[in-house]
């Protein structure tokens, strides 16, 4: 019991009150100042970042140029990677110009209306399907019609942003409250130094002998000073209680020793009386002073263990009907209650059921000393009645009699210790305590009055116990087993290298069937862009990483939280949204028996010095993709010109030499292998590489250049409107896993991104002897850059044309 | 009848109160001592203590009732509380006395425990001037006979087998009538008062406490 009490005035503590209020204050101010530190840390994040804007601005607006048709635009790689700063940020950018509208990029992107045209960059937020910070600015070109405005509008979601934001605003935070926290500890010291006087009124408290209840002395201070006096009256009070309870054990031995003595004095005239029939009055006087002795025991006995009950007893719920029933039935078997009229009422009870927390034990003694004071003071021809009624909130236990009552000026002293109202019919003078005592023990009222039958009537008023009816809520679990669901994967890849990922997957999820549809990248790229609504797919899997890039920078896919160990490392992922999840580098592939290893050159600038010096050998036998037909082809051959600027020379030779172009690697491969082909260029190598020679082809040689070799990665993302969203995670999560990518690497065609993550290149199996290096294309707005509608069709025009094939129509 | 008690200042009263009204009363001061005792001799009454050197009273009880010994017994306890009492009457005792208890009130007791046993096992009960004869169904005051109706004599045949156990009224008319009469509350209050009215002047008294029940007791057992 002390121990609560003490833990709850240790939660109440002053101190902590104090310090609480202080820290409140604190938090206030700080909340006061982080909204200043919130506005200042975004003002910061967006200069930052709009510098990033204003310079892809700048660059693009330098390359907008005026031909016959009019402006266009060369859209420059560097505007992209300046945006691919902000690594985890969307793109969408627009060339326009007034007179002759939309020139690249996506229209109608959101301009504000009060623009006016201005060379200087306008910022402004704009919300698309997510916010977006914009850049607006304008250029005038000369045209043969006079000057023209030409307007680029590039945009960036918010991410970076928000980052810069956060981090600045964070570490302003963390500074303020540590500041705050050292004031605090400043602010706790002065509370415990000014609440000394208070330890010290503890400590000499703490010191005192129980016996000790002197008042304590001293000079507090002005605050404390009220208490001081309190505790001081405390004991003062605790000095009255203890000669109270002094008096009652004084008491309690004056009225036994009394009744002892008056019965032995009784019993000692009796064995002296010399007469007979003295001797047997003594005795009968003895006999009823006996009794009276044995009441008065019984009594303060019972007293004593109501008291003990009422602070140890555990109550308990109960029916206060059935014991009065029980306890009545009891007592009515005593001889002195039979000329005693009973009648027990319980018809105002609700139900017929009294419902309270109590100590049966207690109770029924309570119960007899109402009977019993009843039956004492009742007079002849008593009447007793029993009631129990209850309302809502309490149940009565009242017992009225006949007798005489008590004057409404006594009533407050009936219920003392050895107080008898009336000394003809006096008991032991504790009844009525008893009875107070167990009312108390109950948190229960004792109430005297007047009864209707003339006497005296008692009601002990006991709080109802709420039985709370508890709702079974059953759960109605769902009895149908869970049908086969179904898991769509749209890829643009091999099925053949896919096949056994699917399949592995599909064996550790039961009752899911995995459906795998194929399709050309292009096509893939269309079905996603237009959302056809028929066909929803769960994973989007594709090696046109450009492609990938370019709908998830188009906010259509959903950020996956996979654990941080089968992360693919930086360039294979973008926006936690775009995952890749093998290595491919583009090789050369080469007929054995037209050329040995060594001979191979081993640079792109010496690979279009090689072509050119064989020109009459390789004419018709050097292959290449089909850049209008293979995205992958197409990839490569841009990444290809932003790495070299032999891109260009090595076209023309090509060309010169009368290249052929297929739309994939298979095909090359075979052509190889046939004797059609002595060479192919950038053909993915991993095909060539891992597979064990068919029949056929023992004759393909693999062979990377030293000053680079592209890598490519096939991803995977998984789209905001997948109906399994939760599986395709868990697909996605088990392409990256090492179960996926061993099953990568032991049966499939792929290289895993795994072996090159554990051990750096790690492909001693595979990778050729000489230094070959790997350069991975990145996923990231950068891709975005060739993608654009002007620079595509300019770029493959130029293509076609240097193949010296057909007229390229877009 | 026989008394188990090892205070022997206590058993000695005892022992002079139920000698002095005519009883054959043996004693015994040890538990183990009492149970051999019982296993082997019959008696009509045992009182048996409850604090007993030996076994104590509650087991001495309970073996007896466990052998199937159905003598009405007497628990005398110093302990107040009424837990003990009705473990110990759970345990199968008849009655119960706290100490320091009154030497009339315990021969009551007795005699009332004797006037059950009578009545159940033989066919005549008699309390004063009042004598029922079960095996004929006649209840007899100073040698007349009492005209009694069928459900009075069956009436009168439960309370003197309760006697000094207070009954419910619905207790009375479960026992009064079968499963396919309905019993009416109401009826067995007109039977008992009836009952009642045609026992006056005979010492057995039908008490009813409104809302309780009713107890029958003989008067002057006092």
């Amino acid at each position: 019991m002390s121990a609560t009490t003490t833990e709850d005035r240790h939660s109440h503590s002053l101190k902590r009150r104090l310090l609480a209020s202080m820290a409140a204050a604190f938090v206030l101010l700080l909340l006061l100042i982080s909204v200043l530190l919130w506005n200042y840390s975004r003002a910061a994040a967006n200069r930052t970042y709009d510098l990033l804007l204003a310079g892809a601005a700048l660059s693009v607006l330098e390359r907008v140029s005026y031909n016959s048709a009019g402006p266009t635009v060369d859209l420059p790689q560097s505007a992209m990677d300046i945006l691919a700063l902000a690594a985890d940020d969307r793109v969408a950018y627009r060339v326009f110009s007034p007179n002759y509208g939309e020139l690249t990029g996506t229209p109608d992107l959101p301009v504000p209306e009060s623009l006016q045209p201005s060379i200087d960059p306008v910022f402004y937020d704009a919300k698309l399907d997510e916010g977006f910070r914009f850049v607006y600015q304008g250029r005038q070109i000369t045209s043969s019609r006079g000057r023209e405005w030409v307007f680029v509008q590039i945009g960036q979601t918010l991410n970076a942003r928000k980052a810069q934001r956060d981090t600045l605003f964070l570490y302003g935070m963390i500074g303020l409250g540590a500041v705050s926290l050292i004031g605090l500890g400043f602010v706790w010291l002065a509370i415990r130094t000014s609440l000394a006087p208070l330890r010290a009124i503890a400590d000499t408290l703490m010191a005192r002998t129980s016996r000790d209840l002197s008042p304590i002395e001293g000079d507090p201070p002005l605050e404390i000073s009220d208490l001081f006096r309190a505790i001081n009256s405390f004991i003062a009070q605790l000095v009255r209680s203890r000669n109270l309870t002094e008096s009652f054990i004084a008491d309690v031995a004056h009225q036994t020793r009394t009744s002892l003595s008056a019965l032995q004095g009784q019993l000692s005239l009796a064995a002296d009386a010399n007469e007979f029939d003295r001797m047997r009055d003594r005795l009968g006087k003895a006999e009823k002073q006996a009794e009276r002795t044995v009441h008065l025991t019984n009594q303060l006995l019972a007293n004593a263990m109501v008291i003990h009950r009422s602070e140890d007893a555990q109550l308990e719920p109960m029916d206060l009907r059935m014991l009065v029933r029980d306890t009545l039935a009891e007592l009515l078997r005593e001889r002195r209650l039979r000329q005693v009229s009973i009648s027990f009422d319980d018809s105002g009870l609700p139900e017929g059921k009294a419902p309270i927390r109590g100590d049966a034990i207690s109770i029924r003694e309570a119960l007899r000393n109402l009977i019993d004071n009843a039956v004492r003071h009742g007079g002849q021809e008593n009447t007793i009645l029993i009631e129990i009624d209850a309302d809502a909130q309490v149940v009565r236990l009242t017992v009225s009699d006949a007798g005489p009552g008590i004057a409404r000026a006594d009533l407050v002293r009936a219920t003392e210790r050895f107080t008898s109202i009336n000394s003809k019919t006096a008991g032991s003078g504790l009844g009525l305590a008893i009875v107070r005592s167990v009312a108390e023990g109950h948190g229960a009222r004792l109430q005297l009055g007047s009864s209707v039958l003339g006497g005296l009537r008692a009601t002990i008023v006991f709080p109802r116990l709420l039985v709370v009816a508890l709702a079974c809520l059953l759960l109605t679990m769902q009895a149908n087993a869970v049908s086969a669901r179904e898991l769509v994967i749209h890829a643009a890849t091999d099925p053949g290298a896919m096949r056994p990922l699917v399949d592995a997957f599909e064996a550790q999820s039961p009752g899911w069937t995995i459906t795998y549809r194929e399709y050309q990248t292009v096509d893939l790229y269309r079905e996603v862009r237009d959302a056809d609504p028929e066909t929803r797919a769960d994973v989007i899997i594709s090696s046109a990483m450009d492609l990938q890039v370019e709908l998830v920078n188009r906010g259509l896919a959903r950020t996956l939280r996979l654990p941080n160990a089968i992360l693919p490392p930086d360039w294979a992922r973008w926006r936690s949204q775009l995952f890749g999840f093998t290595w491919e580098p583009a090789a050369i592939i080469y007929d054995k028996r037209e050329f040995d290893e060594e001979d191979l050159p081993t640079s792109h600038r010496d690979l279009a010095s090689f072509i050119r010096e064989n020109e009459s050998k390789l004419r018709g036998e050097v292959g290449g993709y089909d850049l209008r037909r293979s995205g992958i082809g197409y990839l490569f051959a841009t990444q290809d010109t932003i790495q070299s600027v032999q891109a260009q020379r090595l076209t023309e030779v090509l060309a010169r030499a009368n290249a052929q172009s297929f739309c994939c690697t298979s095909e090359m491969l075979d052509a190889v292998a046939a004797g059609k082909l002595s060479m192919a260029l950038n053909v993915i190598g991993s095909y060539a590489m891992k597979r064990d020679p068919a029949p056929g082809q023992e004759n393909i040689g693999v062979h990377f250049l030293d000053d680079y070799n592209l890598v490519m990665s096939r991803t995977a993302w998984v789209p905001k409107t997948a109906p399994e969203p939760e599986m395709a995670e868990r697909f996605v999560a088990f392409l990256l896993s090492a179960e996926g990518q061993s099953i990568i690497n032991l049966k499939t065609p792929l290289i895993p991104l795994l072996l090159s993550r554990e051990q750096p290149l790690g492909l001693e199996d595979v990778r050729p002897a000489g230094n070959a290096s790997f350069l991975p294309i990145r996923l990231g707005p950068g891709l975005l850059t060739f993608l654009d509608r002007i620079k595509r069709d300019e770029f493959l025009r130029s293509w076609v044309s240097s193949m010296g094939g057909q007229d390229y129509g877009p | 009848m026989l008394l188990v008690e090892d205070n022997d200042e206590l058993a000695e009263t005892i022992l002079d109160r139920l000698r002095s009204e005519g009883h054959s009363v043996d004693r015994e001061a040890n538990g183990d001592e009492a149970n051999d005792l019982l296993r082997f001799s019959s008696f009509d009454i045992v009182l048996l203590d409850i604090n007993l050197p030996g076994r104590s009273g509650y087991d001495v009880l309970r073996s007896m009732r466990s052998r199937g010994d159905a003598t009405p017994v007497i628990v005398l306890t110093a302990r107040s509380e009424i837990d003990d009492r009705v473990v110990g009457l759970d345990a199968g005792a008849d009655d119960y006395m706290v100490k320091p208890f009154d030497f009339r009130e315990l021969s009551a007791r007795c005699r009332v425990l004797a006037r059950r046993r009578a009545g159940s096992s033989s066919n005549v009960f008699s309390a004063g001037s009042f004598r029922f004869d079960r095996a004929a169904k006649q209840a007899h005051v100073d040698g007349h006979q009492l005209e009694l109706r069928a459900r009075e004599v069956q009436l009168l045949e439960i309370m003197l087998d309760n006697l000094e156990r207070m009954l419910t009224k619905e207790e009375v008319a479960d026992k009064l009538y079968t499963f396919e009469e309905t019993p009416s509350l109401n009826a067995v209050e007109q039977l008992v008062t009836r009952l009642r009215r045609k026992l006056e002047g005979t010492p057995l008294v039908i008490k009813t406490a409104r809302g309780l029940g009713y107890m029958a007791y003989v008067s002057d057992d006092d």
